[in-house]
């Protein structure tokens, strides 16, 4: 694999190929914090494949990540490109239909 | 390390006409919950809600001072609907996500 340095295009092309993205501490499987572990937990009760980046894996990563996307906090899940915000607001999105919603509505454009 | 009030003070700096609420969640001084319930959020959607918050804590965030920041804005009448809002990031229950908020039914 070419080397990955976390340039704003790099993180985009992630967020462009791919309808579910969640950037997160650790992996769904041994996350390293609990919001990421919830965001996970969303993204797998949606029951929809989604890539999953570990942003502990690069002490490059944080501060790449957070200044393209113009968000402070991690987790950050992106749906169809477009950034929705951290592990409350998906739970919130999911609870309520909205994330499950933007999902379809994103696939049938 | 900061304390509830002074989260409190920084957000209604940010929105002024909101009731805001913080939790301590380790009494740590660096993990929050805040709930924040302003008749402004009508209409709103959830991240453009959190973004000017967000914003203005980001040097807090980046230096360390404030380490986990769950927001939770919510319109007076979602804020009726729900229970407790507040997750511990770090807790030890395995319920389902371990927050449970509840919302009016929107069909």
């Amino acid at each position: 694999m070419a080397e990955f340095n976390w340039t704003p295009d790099e993180l985009q092309e992630i967020v462009d190929n791919n309808r579910l993205v969640l950037f997160m501490k650790g992996t769904p499987e041994q996350p390293q914090c609990g919001f990421s572990n919830r965001a996970s937990m969303v993204l797998q009760q949606i029951g929809e494949p989604f890539v999953s980046v570990n942003i502990l894996s690069d002490h490059r990563a944080i501060p790449s990540v957070c200044a393209w996307s113009d968000f402070p906090t991690m987790p950050q899940i992106f749906v169809h490109g477009e950034l929705i915000g951290g592990s409350d607001i998906a739970l919130e999105m999911y609870e309520s239909g909205e994330l499950q919603q933007m999902i379809s509505d994103g696939d049938s454009e | 390390m900061v304390t509830e009030q002074w989260m409190i003070e920084e957000v209604l700096k940010v929105v002024p006409d909101a009731r805001v609420e913080a939790s301590d969640l380790h009494g740590s001084g660096d993990h929050f919950h805040v709930r924040i319930i302003s008749e402004s959020y009508e209409g709103v959607r959830p991240l453009q809600r959190q973004r000017p918050i967000l914003n203005h804590f980001k040097p807090f965030i980046a230096q360390n001072t404030v380490h986990a920041l769950d927001l939770k804005c919510m319109t007076p009448a979602q804020a009726a609907e729900s229970g407790d809002t507040a997750f511990d990031p770090h807790g030890e229950e395995v319920e389902f996500f371990g927050v449970h908020i509840r919302r009016p039914d929107k069909e």
